[in-house]
């Protein structure tokens, strides 16, 4: 919201110490927040009102004209390309120094006397947009130039006095306003300042209409969404615009006038948050207004041309025939303010917000009138409204008169009254304010105070009373604010050390990533929550069991993750542009179709579960396989938690048809472990590389409550290393070898395995690492090449080994 | 036979200070020392010299050997020194053996670096899951009931529950705070925890908004407890993250769970509160909403609101990050990009 300032304090008497940048800063503090605060005065500096005393053709140039023009202290020579140039006319001439936006595009620049063509030219004859006026002027064509006729101005007068621009504007964030309805309009926010500064606030103007008017035929129907009706005919209106004050006004508040009555209608409503319609009186059908649910299918032409189809939830104005207005929210076509307008029915109600909320969500913009309703107005602003719009209509249109009135009032806004303790107030707020203060600030706020007793009595004020201000805290809300937040001291928080905080659910999920990540060299990716469906499909997930989204981001991407394996493939996929091998995990949530109630019976969820998923991208595919087989065989050691182990038992679906295992723990699986599957990675564009991958629940996952291993004595002599190489069958499994001999050595390590040169057809190298302990004394060579035969002939004997010749 | 061994000292010290190697010192310490060297030859010959020149030439032989040993000592320890442990020459201009590679996610970083924070202070972790309900994200934090926030052009309801109400109807949750009832139905009050995680929201993404963005949130109930205290895990949040005092302004904010709600700026640390581009010129960046949570919401959650009381901060951590590096684009968190995330390890 665009507020002038110079409106406000119409209303309240800012004090002379307060300048504007901290009166903005005390709002953002207490009351809404100030984005922006701009002076336009700055802005025109050295643009002025000047004559055209005589055109003349350009030389060099066709488009261009040489004007003699009055700039008041002197006449000067400007070039202009203007198309409605003539003498006589009043024009707007930036100086030289003056700041303009040249055609009302890009940076500003500064004028400066130039020649153009070689014609000298002292300054610029201006276009609306060049100057910041084009909602003032709004110009037909780009060379169309600012006509100031009919504006009461000289040569050399400043614009800004012209236009009533010496003024600031506040520029206040909308969010900020969302739950005071009472400050969508200036006055609100002068009586936000008037509590911020104690000073008095100005009243509002009064207007008495004559009661023993004949009253013009209004019925409201459903008194549930329209509480009040006043509707007044008036006649003796003219097509005039707006005296420039308040053309000012609307132009800073971000509006564009149009005419006196339609600029009369939204100069109130931006001062007193209240929203009116003028309608031509002519085309109300029979003099009568009828406040209805619209029947369903009923249409409407709206000012912007569209027809829009009415349901029976849609509130309309109607007359004795037919829906003239959507009511609260936009003005029908039929209905408008014309040219040849002579008299009006203004109309100042109260519509219910629901109502007018339900019926606003169709458009995907909002008018300046829903926002208002929306947020719920009291039935007493009306008052306000018509008072304010009455005696302007008589101060702009002074042989206007009104013929006809009627005020419907139905459902008067109740002030809601609150009883605050003084006790409770000191505790929330952590300090005691004393009930002067208290009082003081809460009736500059608009609220009646009794106090007796250490009991506030509170009666909110009607427009605090539409869903504001309900219960004691929002009280207690209102003078913390006033007294501002920071103004409270800032408490220390004091510890209850009755127990240690061990997670170890938490603690084990960071340990697994810090090992990952630290110690694997694995890198943490983040994905969303939905996949694209080409990569479940790839992966071979069934999407009948994805939880899927009823307005996803876009059509593809409707299905949420079941699985974690289609996210990583993506990312392998993107990342394979500009890196040949790297590592990746996520840790993250999973759904299910399924029926999970976590806090209450009543709310049944998803399955949703911890899930790891980890890849390998690399050429060799046996080296990535091992490499991410390590991973996993030693993640349970160096994380601390319940062993997890590997064995072959079925297939996951994105896996190689050898290359793969299946994580287990306690008999159940809980992962697999695999080589990427030639199908999948066909499918996703994964192309000259291979990828190991493998997903774990980790939600199976148990960590030690604390470490577990025991320490191991340490051996008193040095443990004997002996290397061995063997060449077996190639389908000898290394876990056949090694439970062949284990018990023949202190320890049998896997060290490499070959095929190749030098080894026959159908047959591999394999060498293994096997260590012994010296118990008592140290083993001499004999010993020693006694023990290696020994492991030899059970390896010959139970695997087919032979030994290998260098 | 006086000039013979002057001779053979002569010779034999320029031979010592001609040696190059330790090898060749070898094989010169034993033609000059050895069995077969001119100094051994001298002496075998002295049987046939007179007593009185043989006392001569003795002292003088002796003379030359230790001279001799002591020279060569010398000029084994000259080639010790000068001998590098490596055959050839050396580039050490080469890189040197990069460490395992691997990092956490920008964002988790933030979010460990936090929860270290809030742990001193006696907070506890907590999480919810991503999935909830409108009762649990929206009707148990007051927000009414046609609140926009509820429409799905702001929330991602699921399919199927999206014209349902209540418990009923399914979404990604749009904010953590619904967790909060979760936890607090779940372990009582007093209480204090943190509760970070991803939220959705469905919005046009941009350089500055995304649909699924990280927030982290610390609420404490407990009685007696003033507003006024919120302050104190706001510095220790932006004290953690940028490792010094940060200035912070507290003004009026509406959230629909908290009464009073407070916005929380912090000076723009790019211009130092004098204002900017970054801040709006205003000086101040808004971090953080908080507030005293509504009876309403400890209503929800069986709590009496005469009893107990207690404030939220949250915090949206993809901003926090944002302004720790100087990120110019929220959704490089969501895009798994390596050539991003390895620039933060």
């Amino acid at each position: 919201m665009r507020v002038s300032l110079n409106l406000i304090k119409k209303y309240v008497n800012i004090p002379k110490d307060i300048d504007e940048k901290q009166m903005a800063y005390d709002l953002t503090l207490r009351t809404v927040e100030v984005e922006n605060v701009e002076n336009l005065a700055e802005k025109y500096q050295n643009i002025c009102v000047g004559k055209i005393l005589e055109v003349k053709a350009h030389p060099n140039a066709d488009k261009l004209r040489i004007c003699k023009v009055d700039v008041g202290s002197k006449t000067v020579q400007i070039v202009c390309g203007g198309s409605n140039l003539y003498e006589g006319e009043s024009v707007v001439v930036a100086l030289p120094g003056a700041v303009v936006v040249w055609h009302g595009e890009g940076e500003p620049v500064t004028i400066k006397e130039t020649k153009m063509r070689g014609e000298d030219s002292y300054g610029m004859i201006c276009a609306s947009s060049e100057v910041f006026l084009d909602s003032f002027f709004p110009a037909q064509s780009e060379t169309e130039i600012i006509d100031l006729k009919g504006i009461d101005c000289n040569p050399g007068d400043n614009i800004a006095d012209v236009m009533d621009l010496n003024d600031t504007v506040l520029e206040i964030d909308n969010k900020s306003l969302s739950n005071r309805p009472d400050l969508w309009g200036y006055y609100g926010l002068a009586r936000e300042l008037s509590t911020i500064y104690r000073v008095p606030l100005k009243p509002l103007d009064t207007y008495e209409v004559d009661s023993s008017l004949p009253k013009y035929d209004v019925t409201i129907q459903d008194e549930d969404k329209c509480h009040r009706y006043i509707a007044a005919e008036i006649d003796g209106i003219k097509d005039i615009s707006s005296p420039i004050w308040m053309q000012s006004t609307l132009v800073k508040g971000g509006m564009r006038p149009i005419n006196a009555i339609v600029d009369i209608t939204n100069y109130v409503m931006l001062v007193t948050g209240q929203p009116l319609h003028a309608f031509d009186k002519t085309h109300v059908i029979d003099e009568k207004i009828v406040v209805r649910n619209a029947k369903e299918g009923e249409e409407l032409l709206l000012l912007d041309d569209n027809t829009i189809t009415l349901t029976k939830d849609d509130l309309v104005i109607c007359d004795a025939k037919k829906p003239m207005c959507l009511a609260g929210i936009r003005g029908g076509k039929d209905d408008s303010i014309l040219p040849d307008t002579t008299g009006i029915v203004l109309e100042v109600a109260n519509f219910d917000a629901g109502t007018i909320r339900k019926t606003d969500k169709r458009f995907a913009e909002k008018t300046d009138s829903a926002i208002r309703f929306e947020k719920g107005l009291d039935t007493q602003r009306v008052d306000e409204g018509i008072n304010l719009s009455l005696s302007l209509i008589k101060e702009i249109f002074p042989d206007s008169k009104i013929i006809k009135y009627n005020d419907v009032y139905l459902h008067p806004t109740e002030k809601n009254i609150i009883e605050v303790s003084e006790s409770w107030l000191t505790e929330r707020l952590g300090k005691e304010i004393d009930s002067k203060t208290v009082k003081e600030l809460l009736t500059y706020l608009g609220y009646e105070v009794k106090y007796s007793k250490g009991i506030y009595e509170v009666t909110v004020p009607t427009y605090r009373s539409t869903g504001d201000v309900t219960i004691k805290d929002d009280v207690m809300g209102d003078i913390a604010r006033i007294l501002s937040f920071d103004s409270f001291e800032r408490k220390p928080l004091t510890i209850n050390l009755d127990h240690s905080i061990k997670q170890n659910d938490y603690l084990l999920e960071r340990r697994i990533k810090e090992y990952l990540a630290f110690r694997c060299g694995f890198y943490e990716i983040f994905t969303y929550p939905w996949i694209e469906e080409k990569y479940l499909d790839a992966v071979g997930i069934n999407k009948d069991n994805c939880v899927k989204l009823a307005t996803p981001p876009a059509p593809e991407l409707k299905n949420l993750k079941a699985s974690l394996i289609p996210g990583m493939i993506e990312a392998i996929s993107k990342n394979l542009r500009y890196y040949d091998e790297f590592k990746m995990f996520e840790y993250d949530e999973v759904y299910q179709k399924g029926a999970y109630s976590p806090s209450s019976e009543d709310e049944v969820l998803p399955i949703q579960t911890k899930s790891l998923v980890a890849s390998i991208t690399g050429k060799d595919a046996k080296k990535i396989f091992y490499e991410l087989k390590g991973v996993i065989e030693q993640m349970a050691t160096y994380t601390h938690m319940d062993n997890i182990r590997l064995e072959q038992k079925e297939k996951p679906s994105w896996a190689d048809i050898n290359a793969y295992l299946n994580i287990t723990k306690d008999g159940e699986v809980i992962g697999n472990l695999g080589l990427l599957s030639t199908r999948v990675m066909s499918q996703t564009k994964i192309k000259r590389t291979n990828v190991a991958l493998m997903e774990i629940d980790a939600s199976k996952f148990t960590s030690f409550a604390s470490r577990t291993n025991k320490y191991k004595k340490l051996p008193e002599l040095p443990l004997i290393e002996k290397d061995l190489s063997i060449i077996i069958n190639t389908d000898t499994k290394w876990e056949d070898i090694y439970k062949s001999i284990k018990n023949l050595a202190y320890e049998v390590e896997f060290v490499d395995e070959y095929y190749g040169n030098h080894i026959p057809e159908g047959k591999k190298s394999l060498t293994l690492k096997v260590r012994f302990i010296n118990e008592d004394v140290s083993m001499n060579a004999e010993q020693i090449n006694e023990k290696m035969t020994d492991i030899l002939n059970v390896l010959n004997k139970k695997c087919g080994a032979e030994l290998r010749l260098e | 036979m006086e000039e013979t061994l002057k001779k053979v000292k002569e010779e034999g010290l320029e031979t010592i200070s001609n040696v190059k190697t330790l090898e060749e010192l070898e094989v010169v310490r034993k033609d000059l020392t050895g069995k077969k060297s001119k100094l051994a030859e001298v002496m075998q010959n002295m049987r046939n010299l007179a007593p009185e020149e043989k006392k001569q030439v003795g002292m003088l032989t002796t003379e030359i050997k230790n001279v001799f040993a002591e020279k060569l000592d010398q000029k084994e320890q000259e080639l010790i020194d000068q001998k590098s442990v490596l055959d050839g020459p050396i580039d050490l201009s080469i890189p040197g053996k990069k460490v395992s590679e691997g990092a956490l996610h920008p964002i988790t970083q933030m979010k460990y670096d936090l929860n270290d924070a809030f742990l001193s202070l006696g907070f506890e972790v907590y999480s919810e899951d991503d999935i909830s309900s409108e009762k649990y994200a929206f009707d148990n934090l007051n927000f009414a009931k046609d609140h926009p926030a509820r429409q799905s052009m702001d929330t991602y309801w699921l399919e199927g529950t999206e014209d349902k109400e209540g418990a009923e109807r399914l979404c990604l949750r749009p904010h953590l705070t619904g967790g909060s009832v979760r936890y607090l139905l779940k372990h009582g009050a007093p209480a204090r925890f943190v509760y970070p995680g991803p939220v959705f929201r469905n919005e046009t993404t941009d350089a500055r908004h995304e649909r699924a963005f990280y927030q982290y949130e610390a609420l404490i109930v407990d009685k007696n407890i003033s507003f006024s205290s919120g302050m104190v895990m706001i510095q220790t949040i932006l004290e953690k993250v940028f490792g010094r005092k940060i200035n912070t302004r507290m003004r009026e904010g509406f959230f629909p769970f908290t009464e009073p709600g407070y916005e929380i700026d912090m000076e723009c640390l790019v211009c130092g509160g004098k204002g900017c581009k970054v801040c709006n010129h205003n000086g101040w960046i808004e971090v953080m909403p908080g507030g005293v949570i509504h009876p309403n919401v400890l209503k929800s959650a069986n709590l009496d609101p005469e009893e107990w009381t207690g404030f939220y901060i949250n915090i949206g951590l993809d901003r926090l990050v944002m302004m720790r590096y100087g990120v110019d684009d929220v959704r490089l968190f969501h895009s798994a990009d390596l050539r991003f995330l390895k620039e933060f390890k």
